[in-house]
């Protein structure tokens, strides 16, 4: 019991400088900023494929996704000599589950307009974080589904640049965007004036600034 | 008015980034990554140098309220 208590005791492992240095300090901006830009531009040229042209998946005459129903059909197909596409049988289940439900009609459209808005994002650098933790769930499932072409690459870029979610977007919309909203474990400064509006109205008592709660950023301006 | 004069020069800079990232690649597509990867980088720095200079006073106004 007491070997539990010390191994599992509160303690804070801090990270060594080299760390913090890449992933929080903001003088390596520049880089994360060509890793971000590279990221956003592959999802944007990916999504674009998906939204326009002759080839694209969604607002097609007739059904839409059938790009798509194409893909996910060689996905769960098993041949009869080598390996299948998918590993995982609980994966291909799943695929075939909703391709059974003609799923793709509408998760084409998911997946072309999703994206189209983290490649977007990924390049304005607005929430760069959670884009880039959106971009890597989609180079997983196609990972998963068997489709390698540059989806690993750009799932250790995109994994890099979730660690770097501070200063990833520094040069980017995030300048700005966190310091104002804050995340949700530190409010940021339009939360931290809305809820003072609240305090000043009888109607909702008990919210008050302690003045003590900053955003993951400081004030752009210093 | 003026800030918010300021606040829009600057969500029109950043919207001008996503515009030209978006003009160039379905417009022009993959055929030189290089090519269509350095427009995009020069309006991101355009569009920071922007935010930096201009809409940098939008938000100046955290040290006057504490």
């Amino acid at each position: 019991m007491a070997l539990l208590a010390r191994t599992f005791e509160k303690r804070e492992l801090r990270d060594p400088g080299f760390v913090r240095a890449i992933f929080a300090n903001t003088w390596l901006a520049p880089i994360w900023l060509f890793l971000r830009l590279y990221l956003g531009y592959q999802w944007l040229m990916a999504g674009a494929h998906k939204v326009w042209g002759g080839g694209r998946w969604i607002a097609v005459p007739g059904p839409d996704g059938l790009g798509l129903k194409a893909f996910w059909d060689r996905a769960v197909a098993i041949p009869e000599q080598g390996r299948p596409p998918i590993s995982f049988d609980w994966y291909r289940n799943f695929l075939t589950f909703m391709l059974d439900h003609s799923w793709y009609r509408w998760f084409a459209w998911v997946i072309a307009l999703g994206e189209v808005a983290v490649g977007i994002a990924l390049i304005v650098g607005a929430f760069v974080g959670i884009a880039a933790l959106f971009g890597a769930f989609m180079n997983f499932n196609f990972l998963m589904a068997g489709s390698a072409s540059i989806n690993p690459a750009m799932f250790v870029i995109a994994m890099l640049v979730i660690f770097g979610w501070k200063t990833a977007g520094w040069i980017g919309l995030d300048r700005w965007l966190l310091p104002a909203l804050g995340t949700p474990w530190q409010s940021g400064s339009v939360v931290r004036d809305l809820a003072k509006k609240e305090a000043r109205e009888p109607s909702a008592p008990g919210i008050r600034d302690t003045g003590r709660q900053r955003g993951p950023h400081p004030s752009p301006t210093g | 008015m003026n800030r918010i004069l300021l606040l829009l020069v600057g969500i029109a800079a950043w919207a001008g980034v996503a515009l030209t990232a978006v003009l160039i690649t379905f417009n022009i597509g993959d055929k030189n990554q290089i090519l269509m990867f350095l427009p995009i980088l020069g309006a991101v720095v355009v569009a920071w140098g922007i935010g930096e200079v201009v809409t940098e006073r939008v938000f100046n106004r955290d040290e006057g309220d504490a």
